[in-house]
């Protein structure tokens, strides 16, 4: 991997930068769509591709089981598998165990599970993560990491955060020997929980491992914590992570979660939520979240966004008609994630544009502005951001601020 | 004011009544925006849609798809709101506008009901028809059908007619007063009442609309007959005076079309339900003198359409034995829906012609190759080769660009010669504009497509139906090659049916595996899942877990 820092923003922590990788150069920050089973839902690769988006995801736990490693050996990855001829990040497959997995033990070897075949107790070691991961062949592999629900409290927490920094020594051993760390970045993943002291103490123990490792993760969020204490972690883990190393903050996709890490000093992000909103007729826009399936759009020939490059708001496809067609045709759900892909991927964008030209404050301001400005700004958003220098507040006295999460949602009626 | 006139014509020595013929259709586009004309030589398909779309297709799919071109537009789904919200769609084509054709490319040919859908419906009446809808039936008069027509401005419309969806088969009765209201309702359509004052309508030059009429009678083929003869009646006095300047219901129609399902359905209700190829056969058989029926009192220079036929085989005799010119190919467009990539040629490839390292269709009991593969089937786990054996990908074709001597033709579909779209977006400034990698992309395997339906992605589905949707342009591409070259080899048309007919077995028994197969997918699919599937294969499929 070659990493290198093009500009930073003169207020916040954000940076924008150059990845290069075995399948070309990606630009950061940037949003990741997840192909949890080596498709992005409903769309081709060379759909993919022409949104602009050269950075995605497979699950290494989904992959496993189909279609297998043998059928990945055959054809040589899952590149070619599945035609993307662009990067591909996989996780560690140590994230589903957990969620998906009712009976997963973990003792020091591995994640101990119930094989979803037959029963059979199956072992999941640092080294086995590794190897799939070096069939399936993606340009960043994940290290295995022992993951606690980051609502857990008590001494759990702490032997996971230890447990996951010997884990990451024995995937680093794996890799180093594995003969494709030229074309395979290994990423460790932070851990700690809530507590910053752990977090802190992971956090050296991960940053002396520096050398041999090409990024890192914030792992162990996203779990339905306090927005407040999200955005705290965050930006201590950012903070004290390496300059030199791009940062990815793991199951984030919220237009607004997305741009408080970026101005955290995030680089990347991933998350189902644009793909899995869209087929449930949720199409994003800069005036926050619009419900297709909402009455109101029945009759309404404009398009999503007017201004919007993706294929379905240029073809001018209508409110109307994905209104009359959102899930009950598959066709519909493809426009919205067309759509919602390239959403996100204007956002950051945006973000990169403003990083280099000296204007993310303002971009900031003018986003919450627009998305949030009626509904009232989510008041973490707005702490998170002064933290760092942003008063989203500033020359606009009569602003409503609201507390909670602050997520934007039509209902259907 | 737009124009949009639809001509058909046919190979001078192609005029006989009931023989294999070939035409060509064209729709000359004159207004403000657009002048150009869409051609269709024919034989060949049109593409049926679901609540106005193609299934499984984006717009761009649609769009990259030359051969996609007649497409049929069902109106019922729209029928939830009143008014229909395509009437409310404003601009010279309001139609393709709402539903995204594009005028250049594809023609809209608009009609009431669904003609793939067979259910059990109200009756219709003395002035309405029973529509479907997602909130239930609806009435559509004449009246406010020829309103949605003038408002929707399609380039053909489906004149009302009235087929009865109830328990087949039908009395004596029922048919006559079944052709009374098809020949009142067309005459309403041709009429000058309830059409807008303004020419402001999709008009032929003659200042008429392109109208299809339904030939109905139902089995019987005196009331089939009787109703073609009202058509070309030479009209008097109030009734001729009513469709003026046309002195026949038939000057004002440009096609005929015949749908075929609740023919299929009386058929077996008269002579009972019998299955396999034996009578699959005889079915045809029967639908084709059904359509002669009809067809025989009528100029035999018209478009002829058929709707619901439901195998490569019977749109080959419904071509050698009635001279039909357009078909559906929805049973193709849903063999993709049930896991199925298609994979024959007419004509059948001569058997010199090596197949490369692809495995070929099953060969049945009867020693009939399969027209495709279901790709459900756990076979195709480990098969990493392209779609269909009977044609090349875009890569191999490159590949093998100076083997001149017998060479499969490439499949140019989506998923056989993925091709990157023209232009990428950019989000920013500082992202390089990459090249494009010039080598071409790999085809997608069977191996791919058979795990994307068994992790049930609806990527495979839109995979399948750009690959049928090729292997049927190529099919009828085929056959009008054949009917060319039949011009001075009489004989070699019928021969090449029989070919066909003798290698290839009838889908029933493939698409019924693919169905069950998609069916138990779709019922396993939630937690515990895997070890439900592992069970039910009585552990004969060994994967890592």
């Amino acid at each position: 991997m070659q990493f290198e820092i093009v500009a930073k923003c003169h207020t916040t922590r954000a940076r924008v930068s150059r990845m290069k990788l075995a399948h070309g150069v990606t630009m950061l920050p940037t949003f990741m769509p997840v192909a949890t089973q080596a498709a992005i839902k409903g769309l081709t690769a060379q759909q993919v591709e022409a949104l602009g988006i050269n950075l995605i995801l497979n699950n290494t736990y989904h992959l496993n089981l189909r279609p297998g490693m043998n059928i990945l050996k055959e054809i040589g990855g899952a590149h070619r598998f599945q035609n993307w001829r662009h990067n591909l990040l996989t996780d560690s497959g140590g994230f589903q165990l957990v969620s998906l997995s009712k009976f997963t033990k973990i003792t020091e070897e591995g994640a101990l599970f119930s094989s979803p075949f037959d029963g059979e107790p199956t072992m999941l070691t640092p080294e086995e993560s590794m190897s799939i991961q070096h069939t399936i062949g993606a340009d960043i592999i994940m290290q295995l990491d022992d993951v606690v629900s980051s609502l857990t409290v008590g001494p759990r927490v702490e032997e996971a955060m230890w447990r996951t920094i010997r884990w990451l020594d024995r995937c680093i051993e794996t890799h180093d020997k594995s003969g494709k760390k030229d074309v395979q970045n290994l990423f460790a993943i932070v851990q700690g929980g809530l507590d910053p002291e752990l977090r802190d103490k992971c956090l050296d123990e991960m940053i002396a491992r520096r050398d041999r490792v090409a990024g890192y993760a914030i792992g162990g969020l996203s779990g339905g914590e306090e927005k407040d204490v999200f955005w705290r972690i965050i930006k201590q883990c950012a903070a004290k992570l390496p300059e030199d190393r791009p940062r990815y903050s793991m199951g984030i996709g919220f237009a607004e979660d997305l741009l408080v890490c970026v101005a955290l000093g995030v680089d990347m992000a991933d998350c189902v939520f644009p793909t899995r909103t869209a087929r449930f007729g949720v199409a994003l826009t800069f005036q926050g979240p619009m419900n297709l399936r909402l009455g109101k759009h029945a009759a309404d020939f404009r398009p999503i966004d007017e201004s919007c490059p993706c294929p379905t708001c240029t073809d001018k496809m209508s409110r109307a008609i994905l209104h009359h067609t959102i899930t009950l045709e598959t066709a519909a759900a493809h426009a919205i994630t067309q759509h919602n892909l390239v959403f996100q991927a204007r956002l950051m964008g945006g973000a990169r544009d403003a990083i280099v030209n000296g204007t993310f404050p303002d971009y900031l301001k003018t986003f919450f502005k627009n998305y949030f400005g009626e509904a009232g700004y989510p008041e973490w958003c707005v702490n998170a951001l002064k933290s760092v220098g942003v008063d989203l507040l500033e020359g606009n006295p009569g602003a409503r601020v609201q507390a909670g999460a602050g997520a934007k949602w039509e209902r259907v009626e | 004011m737009s124009t949009s006139a639809l001509a058909f014509s046919l190979l001078p020595s192609d005029i006989a009544q009931f023989s294999p013929r070939l035409g060509s259709l064209s729709l000359r586009r004159r207004d403000s925006s657009t002048s150009s004309v869409i051609e269709i030589k024919t034989p060949n398909f049109t593409t049926s849609t679901s609540r106005g779309v193609i299934p499984h297709l984006s717009r761009d799919h649609v769009r990259s798809i030359k051969s996609i071109r007649w497409t049929g537009v069902p109106f019922e789904s729209f029928l939830d709101r009143v008014p229909p919200v395509p009437v409310l769609q404003t601009g010279s084509a309001p139609l393709h506008t709402f539903l995204g054709y594009d005028r250049g490319q594809h023609i809209l040919a608009m009609s009431v009901r669904d003609p793939f859908d067979g259910r059990d419906m109200p009756a219709n009446g003395k002035d309405h028809i029973s529509a479907l809808c997602i909130r239930g039936v609806r009435k559509v008069t004449p009246s406010s059908w020829k309103s949605y027509f003038y408002s929707c401005k399609p380039d053909v419309v489906v004149a009302l007619s009235d087929v009865p969806y109830t328990q087949a088969p039908q009395s004596q009765k029922r048919l006559q007063k079944s052709i009374e209201r098809s020949t009142v309702w067309l005459t309403h359509l041709l009429s000058k009442s309830d059409a807008p004052a303004a020419a402001s309508s999709p008009e032929a030059p003659s200042g008429r609309p392109n109208v299809l009429v339904n030939l109905v009678g139902g089995t019987d083929e005196r009331a089939r007959a009787a109703f073609s003869e009202n058509l070309v009646e030479i009209l008097q006095g109030k009734e001729q005076e009513q469709i003026s300047p046309l002195r026949t219901l038939d000057e004002g129609v440009t096609g005929y079309q015949f749908e075929l399902l609740p023919l299929r359905a009386t058929l077996r209700a008269e002579y009972g339900q019998v299955s396999q190829e034996q009578d699959s056969t005889s079915e045809a058989g029967q639908l084709s003198a059904l359509m002669r029926a009809s067809l025989h009192s009528l100029p035999s220079n018209k478009l002829r359409i058929t709707y619901g036929s439901q195998t490569p085989h019977e749109i080959l005799r419904f071509i050698r034995d009635v001279g039909v010119d357009l078909f559906d190919i929805d049973w193709a467009q849903r063999a993709a829906s049930i896991g199925v990539t298609l994979d024959f040629r007419f004509p059948v490839p001569k058997t010199s012609v090596q197949y490369s390292v692809c495995v070929q269709p099953k060969t049945r009991g009867v020693g009939k190759a399969d027209i495709g593969h279901n790709l459900f089937n756990f076979d195709y786990a480990h098969d990493h080769s392209r779609l269909a054996s009977t044609f090349l990908d875009g890569e191999a074709f490159l590949a093998t660009q100076n083997q001149n001597s017998d060479k499969l033709p490439c499949c140019h579909c989506g998923a056989c010669t993925p091709q990157p779209f023209a232009s990428t977006l950019l989000h920013d400034q500082v992202t390089e504009v990459r090249e494009h990698p010039t080598s071409p992309i790999p085809p997608y395997t069977r191996s791919y497509v058979h795990h994307l339906l068994h992790t049930h992605e609806m990527s495979s589905h839109t995979l399948l139906v750009m690959h049928n949707i090729a292997v049927m342009d190529a099919f009828f591409s085929g056959i009008r090659e054949v009917l060319q070259k039949s011009h001075s080899e009489p004989d070699l048309f019928a021969t090449e049916v029989d070919r066909f007919l003798s290698t290839y077995a009838e889908p029933e028994t493939l698409f019924a595996e693919a169905e069950k197969d998609w069916a138990k997918v779709e019922s396993e699919r939630g937690k515990g899942r895997l070890a439900r599937e592992k069970q039910n294969q009585g552990g004969g499929e060994v994967e890592e877990g």
